[in-house]
C-alpha cells in the first residue's frame, strides 16, 4: 500500500482516540472537582527503506489537564469545601495518598472526615480529621482550619504536587513525586467546585474532530481510486 | 469506538441527575423533606503510556504520557443537611425539631425507625403515633379527660385537666442524633433507619448538644429550593443533549469507515 494511506491511517487512529477524550469530558461535565483533558499530538519519524525519504506521521504522544478553576456552586452543606486558587486536598486511600479537588466530604461513623468513598480525608500532618459529636456549628476557614463551636480542632490540609500528576478514578490524582503543604490556596465552606469542562469548546472540538475523519476517509478512498486506476491503466497497456 | 459507551454512561448519568432531581421536586411540600444531591466522579483511565517511561539512554522520560478516560459514574446520593423553615400550624402535637436531631419511632415490626415528621396524632387508645399510626418510643399516652396538651422546648409532656390548674407531667419525648446523620437509609414514608455509616443513635434531652429543641405548634417545612432545582434541571437535560451528539458524532464517524469498503 502506498504511504499516503499510512499515514492517514496513522492520523485517523489518532482522532479515534481524541474523540474518547472529548466523550470523556462531556461525561464528566458534571464531575465535581473533575480537570479538562486535553489529548495532545506530535509527529513521528517512520524510515520507508533505502534511498527513499522517510514518512512523517501523526499521534498522540500525550495529554494535558486543564487545571483552571471551576465554578464554584454554592450547597449550604457545612463539609461541602472547595479550593480557590491551586492546591489539593488529601485523602488516605488502600493504594497511598491521593489528591483531589473533589471537597464534597461527610463524617464517618467514627467522625472522621471522609470522602463519599469513605477515605480518610487528611490534615496537614498526614493523620485523620475527628470531628466531635457534640458539635453543631462546624466553621472551616479559608486556610482550612476547622473550629467546632467556636473552639479550634483541626486543620483540613492542602498541598501542592512535586512534579506531574497522573489520573486516577473518583477524580484523584496520583502524584508520583510527592507532594508538600500549601499555604497559597484559599478554602470556600459550603461550596463545590464544579467541572472545568466548557462544553462549547468540547462540541467544537467534537466535530472538528468529526469533520477531520470524515476528511481523513474521503483522502483514503481517493487513494483507493487511484490505485486502482493505475491498475486497470497498466493493464489495458 | 470507545466514544460510543463513554458518551452512553454520561447520558446515564444525567437521566440520574433528572431523578434526583424530580423527586426532590416532587417533595417540595413533604415536611422536612431533605433534598438528594447526586454527585460524580470519573472511571478509571486506561494507561496508554504511563508518565515517566525512560525514552532514551541519556534519561529523558515522558512528561505527561498518555491516560484515556472511559466516562463517569455516580459516586453518591447524598442528602443536604439543611433546616427548612418552620411553619406554624397551632396544632398541640405538631412538633418541630430546630436542630439535627430526629423523633424515634417504633415500626409494627417492632424495628426502630427515625423522623423529622412532626405532624403527631392521638391513636384510639391516647397513644401518640406518627401519620402512619406508629407510635413515638417514649411512648406517650394521653389521659382520655386532658383538655390540653403542652410539650416543653426540652420534651416535657403536659397534661392539663379540667378541673385541675396545675398540669401533670405524663412523658418526656427524646431526640436522637446521629454522627453521620447523612449515612441513613431512607425507607420512605419521611422515615429513616440507622446503619454502619450513619453510627448509632444517641438519644438526648432536646435542646442540648446541637439536638435541636422541640417547637410546638410547628411543622418543619420541605428544604427543597425549587429555584435551584429547576436550574440543576436545564443542566442535567443540556448535559444529556451533549453526550447525544457525542454518540451520533461517533455514530457518523463509525459509518465514514464501514463506507470505504
Amino acid at each position: 500500500m502506498s504511504n499516503a494511506v499510512y499515514a492517514s491511517l496513522s492520523r485517523q487512529h489518532g482522532l479515534i482516540q481524541e474523540m474518547q477524550v472529548v466523550a470523556n469530558n462531556l461525561a464528566n461535565s458534571s464531575t465535581t472537582g473533575y480537570k479538562t483533558d486535553r489529548a495532545v499530538f506530535a509527529e513521528y519519524i517512520v524510515p520507508t527503506g533505502t534511498g527513499s525519504p522517510s514518512l512523517s506521521m501523526g499521534g498522540l504522544a500525550g495529554h494535558a489537564f486543564e487545571f483552571e478553576q471551576g465554578g464554584l456552586s454554592f450547597t449550604g452543606s457545612q463539609f461541602d469545601l472547595a479550593i480557590q486558587g491551586e492546591g489539593f486536598f488529601v485523602v488516605q486511600t488502600e493504594q497511598g495518598p491521593r489528591l483531589t479537588r473533589a471537597g464534597h466530604f461527610l463524617l464517618s461513623d467514627q467522625g472522621l472526615l471522609v470522602d463519599p468513598m469513605g477515605n480518610n480525608v487528611l490534615n496537614p500532618g498526614g493523620g485523620p480529621i475527628a470531628v466531635p459529636p457534640e458539635a453543631t456549628q462546624i466553621a472551616i476557614g479559608a486556610d482550612g482550619s476547622i473550629s467546632a463551636n467556636g473552639e479550634a480542632i483541626g486543620q483540613v490540609g492542602i498541598v501542592l504536587a512535586a512534579g506531574d500528576l497522573l489520573r486516577d478514578t473518583n477524580t484523584h490524582f496520583v502524584a508520583p513525586d510527592g507532594f508538600a503543604a500549601s499555604d497559597r490556596s484559599t478554602i470556600v465552606q459550603g461550596a463545590l467546585e464544579q467541572s472545568n469542562v466548557k462544553p462549547v469548546l468540547e462540541v467544537a472540538r467534537m466535530i472538528d474532530v468529526h469533520r477531520a475523519y470524515e476528511a481523513g476517509q474521503s483522502l483514503l478512498e481517493q487513494e483507493d481510486r487511484r490505485l486502482t486506476q493505475l491498475i486497470s491503466s497498466v493493464r489495458e497497456r | 469506538m470507545k466514544s460510543l459507551q463513554i458518551a452512553a454512561t454520561g447520558m446515564a448519568a444525567q437521566q440520574m441527575r433528572v431523578d434526583v432531581i424530580s423527586n426532590n421536586i416532587a417533595n417540595m411540600s413533604t415536611a422536612a423533606y431533605r433534598p438528594r444531591i447526586a454527585e460524580f466522579s470519573d472511571l478509571a483511565y486506561q494507561q496508554m503510556l504511563t508518565p515517566g517511561t525512560i525514552t532514551s539512554q541519556t534519561g529523558n522520560t515522558v512528561p505527561a504520557g498518555i491516560q484515556l478516560g472511559t466516562g463517569v459514574r455516580p459516586s453518591t446520593v447524598s442528602m443536604q443537611i439543611t433546616q427548612g423553615a418552620l411553619r406554624e400550624t397551632g396544632a398541640e402535637l405538631d412538633l418541630a425539631i430546630d436542630g439535627a436531631g430526629f423523633l424515634e419511632v417504633t415500626l409494627p415490626s417492632g424495628e426502630t425507625a427515625y423522623t423529622r415528621d412532626g405532624k403527631l396524632n392521638r391513636s384510639a387508645e391516647g397513644e401518640v403515633v406518627t401519620m402512619d399510626g406508629y407510635p413515638l418510643a417514649d411512648g406517650i399516652v394521653i389521659p382520655a379527660d386532658a383538655r390540653r396538651i403542652s410539650v416543653s422546648r426540652d420534651g416535657e409532656v403536659v397534661a392539663y385537666f379540667d378541673n385541675e390548674t396545675e398540669g401533670q407531667q405524663i412523658g418526656t419525648i427524646s431526640l436522637v442524633r446521629f454522627i453521620n446523620e447523612k449515612g441513613l437509609e431512607a425507607i420512605g414514608d419521611n422515615m429513616f433507619r440507622e446503619t454502619q455509616a450513619s453510627g448509632a443513635p444517641n438519644r438526648l434531652v432536646p435542646g442540648t448538644d446541637g439536638v435541636g429543641a422541640i417547637r410546638q405548634g410547628y411543622l418543619e417545612d420541605s428544604g427543597v429550593d425549587v429555584v435551584k432545582e429547576i436550574s440543576d434541571l436545564i443542566e442535567a437535560q443540556r448535559g444529556y443533549e451533549l453526550n447525544s451528539k457525542v454518540i451520533t458524532a461517533s455514530d457518523e464517524m463509525l459509518a465514514a469507515t464501514t463506507r470505504l469498503r
